[in-house]
């Protein structure tokens, strides 16, 4: 658009923090999720974010999403009802930690891109307020 | 949000006073061509300004209607076309102050 690219750009990295955010979400609700030896465990999501060309419109966008690890961690626990012969159960290879930093990383970033574009709008209308008075 | 009334001061009556009104009177004096072409060009401006206001304003109308209807993925695709809508609004609105005001100056003159 040209004006507003300050405010578009702001908004396309916005996006992709929501993206992280829904991510860490879905990974931290499964933390506990516990399948059978037998299935594959809940694969964590990871958001691939790229940025775009720049030109119009630059900013950023998501270019895909990765599953982390399918092996998960084997855990002992012979009174689950999922366990196998031997007693094992999977769990997610999740770690709740590094999930959170995570989760403030995109927060962070989210605000930060909010702050952009309430900057960015201050701006044009300081360059409106020109010849008032 | 319609503003058919808005456009209507973009495409033509007030500059019509604008450029005409200067070539009849000051025809004798050099630049006056420049006057006219100011004058449309003035009206371009406006005229694309009140356009491209429309678009924004349509734009955000689309989003709130998402929003209500609960099809809206990302909240700042809403707020942020209102800001921008909002804006514009008041780029626009500021031009044709502008013109106004300078319309009401000419307007003033004395002999």
């Amino acid at each position: 658009m040209g004006t507003f690219d300050a405010i578009g750009i702001a908004g396309s990295g916005m996006t992709v923090y929501q993206t992280w955010i829904n991510a860490i979400s879905d990974n931290l609700a499964n933390v506990n999720t516990v399948r059978s030896t037998s299935e594959e465990a809940f694969r964590a999501r990871y958001v691939v974010a790229s940025s775009v060309e720049y030109g119009t419109p630059a900013g950023t966008q998501v270019s895909s999403i990765e599953l982390g690890d399918a092996e998960g961690r084997l855990v002992y626990e012979p009174d689950n009802p999922l366990a196998d012969t031997e007693g094992y159960v999977r769990y997610p290879d999740i770690d709740m930690t590094s999930q959170m930093t995570h989760l403030i990383m995109a927060q962070r970033g989210y605000q930060a891109n909010a702050a952009v574009v309430d900057r960015a709008k201050e701006t044009y209308q300081a360059a409106l307020q020109i010849g008032r008075s | 949000m319609s503003i058919d009334a808005i456009s209507g001061i973009g495409t033509s009556s007030m500059l019509g006073a604008f450029g005409v009104g200067s070539t009849s009177t000051t025809s004798a004096v050099a630049g006056t061509s420049g006057v006219q072409a100011l004058g449309s060009s003035f009206g371009a401006s406006l005229t694309s300004s009140v356009d491209q206001l429309q678009a924004v304003q349509s734009n955000a109308k689309a989003l709130a209607v998402e929003a209500v209807t609960g099809d809206l993925d990302d909240i700042h695709d809403y707020t942020i076309a209102a800001a921008e809508a909002s804006t514009t609004l008041e780029l626009t609105a500021a031009l044709r102050n502008k013109a106004v005001e300078a319309f009401s100056e000419i307007m003033r003159m004395q002999a």
